[in-house]
């Protein structure tokens, strides 16, 4: 599935802005629930998850997009829908919380505020059962916006990184982390070709790539026809301009970086391509002579011209 | 963790002098990056890829399946060919696919389009059909650096099985620059280091088509530039491995304020990210994935990430002035007990080993050629330091340093070719330093009385002295010039020479040649060796019997220091010090030189070496003359230092 840009923004806005982006600073309520569920990998295998949703229903992987604005006075409402026995912890590393309680017991909410500050992307995540809430899907992107609609992108595309173990999802109580093997990588919860609708841009257009590693593993994301500029690692600027093509986002860490799209069609037939530079780009199990899907999968999306 | 290689295989290297294979050109360099050159039409550079599978060997005896890319109609070779393109060019790369599936080529890194021709759409780019298809990618070359190209079909299977090679885009400033003038490097260290992985029994599993399973990938091979070490410190193109083309041991030399760094342009093909460490000096980051970095970034072990490529300069600043002959580091050998023995190599940790050969254990014939240093340069994941989970091997290398002005050689004999060996031995030559090798004159007596007009006179041995006529004996205050007679006890004399008078003299008188000759040789000088330079420091002291240096000021014996033209007579053109395969070491500085009791240290440089090796032999002779008027006197000399320094091949 190779969609337009309309597409794309309608899926991250419909998934995600919980919050709408006033033009000044105000209180923002967000709510969330942690709950189990269930994801359909490329292929159609369903595997169990916990995830987040703004209400105790279809949780998705990952959680919904949360986006504020610098200024704002966030409260972070979670109710934990999760078994008897998973007590919630709710983190945001690099979000200063205001004191106070951080958990949410089995059928209880924990309110987190927070008065947003430095812009950037942020994960957030369940930091419960020693990773198993995280490894279960319980994580999602907090966007902190600056006060003046910035002017360096056009079009932007948050990226949340993650792995499956389907042994681990099927029994994530008992199973031995240890034997943890991974065999589905997802972008936005989804591997190739089901990473569709891909980022749509035109020619010269820049697009705002916000990586976030919610997986176990760094990760390293490459891509074709183009490059990028990393201009923030966990929400903080970095200094001068470091063009990249191959950038490894470390477990738990954010990266931004934009890509001004050149025109014409691109390398691949589908455009430009973005994907994993460690060639996990199979999904499920391989048993066979040749890797599965035959025509590739994985994180793998790509970016399409828009010619309107 | 710092430690120090010595490394027969360094020598072995050297001496066995391995052909080429025929995946790179014949004139490569030993070291270094060795760019495939293709064919260039104007602005457009053409490079004919084939796709096919072929073998490769590990340190550890095994032979490994491999897909990779060659040159068409050209030897396999892992990894694919190095394309070297010029900024601006357009770049043709016509691929034939000759694997049991279809493949492509996928160019990271270039935003500039890749149009591509023939063949038929895949995932990521177009490809070309299994068993004979075609392609041809071109685009346009665009920001100079270090670039991977690598296939984009099939990538959890292709990339593992070796399809992957360098793309090096030169800048239009000209070779000497990665980027822009900021990043001037000397062209003749630019190294290349392309890290990759191997899971044999995925490699296996594809020859032999059986099922395997991606996930459960587990890596056993760690390469740098399709070898593992100890292989990568091979030369390029060694016939010890035909289908591995690509050495990686890196080679500089101290650098100065005026010298330029080496280039180090890194790649990882890989699947993993790998933390290299380069032991022995920080490097100098300047570039990522082709992009100059804002500004550069000193490291002394950076995580190069799968897919990507980062650029170092490399600097050795010394900072204990290392010089071989007078003041080399630290020296003394290592104790054996901290040494690791493997595979007759001499490897150990602790304080690196700066110094000259010393004693060598059982069973090792060389601790270095020269007493250069080496450096491992490694994947600080020590699993991949590995071969086949054995250590040391995999994903490592040497950084070489050789001495500053190059190799350098100490003599391993000394004759006092017809003087007479007043103390010391080959060692005292060895080191600026109070041990000398000392010789005098040759004496003989004459035991008759001698009438000042006669013309013949009889020695008691003519042992030592000059075999050849022409030479001048003194007795007492006289000098005699020998005429004919030379090689006997009985010579024809003429009287008075010099500005002396000829006298009498009494029964018993000691007659003595007024020249002292040593000889010293080097051997192990390896074959290919250029820009000899020979160094020798002395004195010549006003008495032959003290034991510490008489002042001699005036009338300074007049030295002229020579090698062996071994073409002109073989050894026996240099057997005596009027043998005519002597050759005067050329000016600067000029020859003869006076030198007295104030030592003189003079080096001097042959543009050439052919001539003046033989078999790994090189001789020096310093000849030394006094005839001063009126009152000729004896002297010895003190050779406090000869030393032979090279650029080693």
């Amino acid at each position: 599935m190779h969609v337009r840009k309309g597409a794309l923004v309608l899926a991250l806005v419909a998934v995600g802005v919980c919050a709408p982006s006033p033009a000044s600073a105000a209180p923002v309520t967000i709510t969330l629930c942690a709950l189990p569920g269930t994801a359909t990998m490329a292929g159609g295998a369903n595997v169990p998850i916990w995830g987040f949703a703004t209400g105790c229903a279809n949780p998705g992987l990952p959680g919904p997009v949360l986006s504020v604005t610098v200024g704002d006075t966030v409260a972070i409402t979670v109710t934990n829908a999760l078994p008897a026995g998973h007590p919630l912890t709710f983190e945001a590393p690099g979000i200063t919380f205001d004191p106070g309680p951080d958990s949410a017991p089995p059928g209880g909410t924990v309110t987190r505020t927070f008065t947003a500050s430095a812009p950037g992307t942020y994960l957030y995540q369940s930091g419960g059962d020693a990773g198993r809430q995280a490894a279960m899907g319980l994580s999602g992107a907090l966007i902190v916006r600056p006060a003046t609609a910035p002017t360096d992108y056009d079009v932007e595309a948050p990226l949340v990184l993650s792995a499956v173990d389907p042994a681990f999802n099927a029994a994530p109580e008992t199973f031995d982390m240890h034997a943890y093997r991974a065999t589905y990588w997802l972008i936005n919860g989804k591997s190739y070709p089901d990473t569709a609708p891909g980022i749509t841009a035109a020619g010269g257009q820049r697009v705002l790539l916000r990586y976030l590693n919610a997986g176990y593993d760094n990760t390293t994301m490459t891509m074709l026809g183009m490059h990028g500029r990393v201009v923030a690692r966990d929400a903080r600027p970095v200094a001068g301009a470091l063009d990249v093509t191959a950038e490894t986002i470390p477990a738990g860490a954010t990266e931004d970086a934009i890509v001004t799209v050149p025109a014409g069609a691109g390398p691949s037939p589908h455009g430009f391509p973005l994907y994993n530079r460690q060639q996990h780009l199979t999904n499920g199990p391989q048993t066979a002579t040749g890797p599965a899907p035959a025509t590739g999968g994985g994180p793998l999306k790509t970016t399409t011209e828009d010619h309107h | 963790m710092r430690f120090a290689a010595v490394s027969l295989l360094v020598a072995a290297g050297c001496l066995f002098v391995p052909g080429r294979a025929a995946a790179i050109p014949p004139d490569a360099p030993p070291t270094g990056m060795v760019c495939t050159p293709g064919t260039v039409a104007g602005s457009t550079h053409t490079f004919n890829l084939t796709a096919q599978t072929g073998y490769i060997d590990t340190p550890d005896g095994n032979s490994v399946f491999m897909w990779s890319y060659a040159e068409a109609g050209g030897h396999f070779q892992s990894p694919g060919p190095v394309l070297c393109v010029t900024q601006g060019q357009t770049v043709v790369v016509n691929l034939t696919d000759n694997l049991p599936e279809p493949a492509s080529i996928v160019f990271p890194g270039q935003d500039a389009a890749v149009t591509a021709s023939g063949g038929a759409a895949g995932l990521l780019t177009t490809e070309a059909a299994a068993g004979g298809g075609t392609v041809q990618y071109s685009f346009v070359a665009g920001s100079p650096g270090t670039y991977l190209y690598e296939s984009g079909t099939d990538i959890a299977k292709q990339l593992e099985m070796g399809l992957y090679g360098a793309l090096i885009i030169r800048p239009a400033a000209g070779p000497g620059y990665a980027y822009g003038t900021s990043t001037a490097f000397d062209p003749s260290r630019e190294y290349l280091l392309l890290l990759s992985e191997i899971d044999s029994d995925l490699h296996h599993a594809v020859e032999t088509g059986a099922a395997y399973d991606v996930n459960a990938r587990r890596d056993r091979y760690f390469a740098v530039n399709g070898r593992e070490f100890p292989d990568t410190i091979q030369d390029n193109g060694s016939s010890l491995l035909p289908n591995q083309p690509y050495g990686a041991l890196v080679r500089i030399q101290p650098t100065t304020s005026t010298t330029a760094p080496a280039l180090i342009r890194m790649i990882n093909v890989g699947a993993l990210n790998h933390p290299f460490h380069p032991h022995g000096n920080h490097t100098t980051q300047i570039a990522q994935d082709g992009r100059l970095l804002p500004a550069p970034v000193e490291h002394f072990g950076e995580t190069i990430a799968a897919g990507q490529t980062l650029d170092f300069l490399l600097r050795w600043d010394d900072q204990d002035n290392w010089d071989p002959s007078t003041n080399p580091l630290p020296v003394p050998p290592p104790n054996y007990r901290d040494v690791f023995f493997k595979d007759s190599n001499t490897w150990y940790a602790g304080s690196p080993y700066l110094g000259r050969k010393g004693i060598l254990p059982t069973g090792v014939v060389s601790q270095n050629i020269c007493g250069e240093w080496y450096f491992p340069w490694h994947s600080h994941a020590l699993n991949e330091f590995t071969n086949y989970d054995q250590g040391f091997g995999g994903m490592a290398t040497l950084l070489r340093v050789d001495p500053p002005g190059g190799c350098f050689a100490a003599p391993t004999s000394a004759t006092p070719l017809g003087s007479v060996l007043k103390s010391g031995t080959v060692t005292g030559l060895a080191a600026d330093d109070t041990s000398y090798y000392a010789v005098n004159p040759r004496t003989t007596t004459r035991p008759s009385a001698t009438t000042a007009a006669q013309t013949s006179i009889t020695v008691a041995s003519a042992t030592g002295f000059p075999a050849t006529n022409g030479y001048y004996v003194r007795i007492d205050n006289e000098v005699l010039r020998v005429t004919a007679g030379a090689g006997t006890a009985t010579w024809t004399v003429q009287r008075g020479q010099l500005g002396t008078t000829a006298a009498t003299h009494a029964s018993g008188a000691v007659v003595s040649a007024l020249a002292t000759d040593l000889t010293a040789g080097f051997t192990g000088v390896p074959a290919g060796s250029q820009h000899l330079r020979v160094t020798y420091k002395g004195a010549n002291c006003a008495t032959t019997t003290a034991t510490t240096c008489t002042a001699l000021t005036t009338n300074l014996p007049q030295q002229t220091v020579k090698i062996c033209d071994w073409t002109v007579g073989g050894a026996a053109g240099c057997s005596t010090p009027a043998s005519p395969g002597w050759v005067t070491l050329p000016a600067p500085p000029a020859q003869p030189q006076g030198v007295g009791s104030t030592e003189v240290g003079a080096t001097w440089t042959l543009p050439s070496a052919a001539a003046y090796l033989n078999a790994g032999q090189v001789r020096v002779l310093v000849h030394t003359e006094r005839y001063t008027s009126p009152a000729p006197a004896a002297f010895s000399t003190w050779g406090n230092l000869l030393a032979l320094s090279y650029d080693a091949p």
